[in-house]
């Protein structure tokens, strides 16, 4: 790929996921331990990042802290990705009064801005990782559902799509075996770029105090909120997590769009 | 008879209103036979056999009324699954441009033997074989290998092989071909062309050749229909046709084509003006805005298809199809050959005045230059 901020967005994300995978081995410290005395240390040799108010490792939580946020964030969009196929590819499929009425629904959802729509889940789900995933993913599927249903529309004209009717296939598989194949590469190019936005609504909800729920987990998003009071005494205490969400969502973004110019032509330099 | 259609009249209705798109065709085809459909883009020809398809664009296309008898079965009546079974087995169809009517991410032994176990109980093994055997007879080489790839590595003219070789997986009686050397290249055509007639003959496949290219259809079929604004303006065997032209439409078509054996005097006569708005409820003749023979009936009475000579026993297939056109004045064979009308003293009749469709006419040009416009603005 002759492209460079994708290749940046590639390491961004490698750095993130080998973090993520290889926590356990690389932490120095138990995240979910501390030593009181030494609570609010400043970065130093034996702490890289400095300690939290508990005296935990800031390095060890932020490594750990991406495992939740990779997690959360991929198992969200995959959810997001496959609730809006369905609904995308029903009204794409089937048209008419249902692709109205989904549409209309879909337009509904779309109204409420998604970190809002997922507060509201999480307020009536109750906390939990599984609740935020859901919450996440719910919000982000009227976006995959209408861009699925656009493709399917616009594909459901091309000549292939006629010349297998005229073949004598079926609606069904016209759709699943015809269609749906052309359509995924918006998809995953939408889903990269959504994967950017999930670990920042994720970290919204952990920092809003709808995380998941159990206060020893490290959660990027909930160590913000821990460490806001203490802004003036220990800046250092936002400024990695802080980091760590940026970087991840830059990373995810860059990535999105590389693809999307590598996949689109009439992005093609 | 293999297919009859009576009356054809299709509609799409759009946000722009509705769109006449064919006004009441009727033709026969006999088995084996070869039947051309000539006419300028948007003349119909396409929708026609869309429609004989049942694949017209839904939901705006609609079939308004008419008969599709095929093998004497209505197919406008016919349930959609059945329709389906029929599609592709019975009746085949090649699109115009090979590039967009494979599917981009299926492999060509996909695409192949989809299509033949859509309709025959075989085996993924057998079904392969046949393709494999169908590859070599449009003339791919190395079939076998050439299976396994994509669209995207054959030529334009390898994938219209590969078109037609589909298109005659499940021997169907008929095959409409939907201008299918357009997109290629003219030395491509000919093979391509010839690949058709071949196959088709051997295998006695009746075929309807769309085009807009007088060339093609002139080596290809025994038969030819011209269409203009959703009718059939003339209809007659092929020698027939470029031997003896009797519509105004017609004559123009053939002389504005260029002939290598043309004489250094011989101009090409462009046919003036430009279609007639579809969107517009024809009256009268669809031809007379652009017609050097128009009469004052033209503009009013659209005239219906018939025998030159009146009282003629028609026959409306075959190689001895009677030579019927849709014309109050058709051009003698020496106005026919001089391409403009020869009376002395013959001019076009002026549109009557007010009437909806005087805009469309070439006389609007005049109107519009005329000395009390002028004041007006």
């Amino acid at each position: 790929m002759r492209n460079g901020p994708a290749l940046v967005g590639a390491v961004c994300i490698a750095i993130f996921v080998a973090a993520a995978v290889l926590a356990p081995v690389i932490a120095p410290y138990d995240p979910t331990v501390g030593v009181l005395a030494d609570g609010k240390q400043g970065p130093s040799l034996a702490h890289l990042m400095g300690t939290d108010l508990l005296g935990r490792d800031e390095f060890s939580r932020v490594l750990y802290g991406a495992q939740i946020s990779l997690t959360v964030g991929v198992v969200a969009v995959f959810f997001g990705l496959a609730f809006g196929s369905v609904v995308g590819a029903v009204a794409g499929g089937a048209g008419g009064r249902v692709d109205a009425v989904l549409m209309r629904v879909t337009d509904v959802l779309l109204a409420i801005p998604g970190i809002l729509l997922a507060i509201g889940i999480v307020a009536w789900l109750g906390h939990g990782q599984l609740q935020i995933m859901l919450a996440v993913g719910i919000s982000y599927a009227p976006i995959f559902a209408r861009l699925l249903r656009g493709t399917l529309l616009a594909l459901r004209e091309a000549d292939f799509a006629t010349a297998a009717r005229a073949e004598g296939a079926t609606p069904a598989r016209i759709l699943l075996r015809h269609l749906m194949p052309n359509a995924l590469t918006p998809l995953i190019v939408q889903a990269t770029l959504a994967l950017a936005t999930a670990i920042i609504d994720v970290a919204g909800l952990g920092f809003l105090g709808l995380g998941p729920g159990d206060p020893r987990v490290a959660e990027w998003g909930e160590m913000l909120t821990d460490s806001a009071r203490f802004l003036q005494s220990a800046p250092y205490l936002i400024f990695f997590p802080g980091a760590a969400i940026v970087l991840s969502a830059i990373g995810f973004n860059l990535l999105g769009d590389g693809l999307r110019e590598a996949i689109d032509p009439r992005l093609k330099r | 008879m293999l297919l009859s259609v009576r009356d054809l009249i299709v509609r799409f209705r759009t946000h722009d209103g509705t769109v006449y798109a064919v006004n009441g065709v009727s033709f026969d085809l006999e088995e084996g036979e070869t039947l051309g459909l000539v006419g300028e883009s948007g003349c119909g020809k396409s929708v026609t056999n869309l429609a004989v398809m049942r694949l017209l664009p839904q939901p705006a296309g609609h079939i308004e009324n008419g008969q599709v008898l095929f093998n004497t079965e209505d197919l406008t009546k016919l349930p959609e699954a059945s329709m389906r079974e029929l599609r592709g087995r019975d009746i085949a169809m090649i699109f115009q441009d090979p590039m967009t009517s494979l599917n981009p991410v299926l492999t060509i032994e996909e695409q192949m033997v989809e299509t033949i176990q859509a309709h025959r109980r075989v085996s993924s093994v057998d079904a392969r074989a046949r393709a494999i055997e169908l590859l070599g007879m449009v003339g791919i080489p190395e079939p076998a290998g050439r299976l396994r790839n994509y669209p995207h590595q054959f030529s334009g003219g390898m994938r219209q092989r590969v078109m037609i070789a589909m298109a005659l997986a499940l021997e169907p009686q008929l095959l409409i071909a939907d201008e299918p050397t357009t997109a290629l290249d003219v030395t491509i055509q000919a093979q391509v062309l010839e690949l058709l007639q071949r196959l088709t003959k051997e295998r006695g496949t009746a075929v309807i050749l769309i085009t807009h290219d007088l060339g093609v259809v002139a080596g290809m079929t025994g038969r030819i229909n011209v269409m203009y604004a959703g009718f059939i303006v003339e209809a007659a065997t092929t020698p027939e046709l470029f031997a003896k032209p009797r519509h105004p439409y017609t004559v123009g078509l053939l002389h504005s084509i260029p002939r290598v054996d043309a004489g250094p005097e011989e101009a090409l006569i462009p046919i003036e003006g430009v279609p007639p708005d579809l969107r517009v409820a024809p009256v009268g003749c669809p031809f007379a805005p652009r017609c050097a023979w128009r009469m004052a009936r033209c503009w009013t009475e659209n005239p219906s298809l018939g025998p030159l000579e009146p009282g003629t026993t028609v026959r409306t297939s075959g190689p001895e199809a009677t030579h019927r056109v849709a014309c109050w004045n058709p051009p003698t064979a020496d106005e026919a050959a001089a391409g403009a009308p020869q009376r002395p003293g013959f001019a076009p009749a002026e549109p009557p005045e007010a009437a909806g469709r005087v805009a469309a006419g070439p006389g609007a040009n005049r109107l519009a230059a005329s000395p009390e416009s002028a004041r007006d603005r």
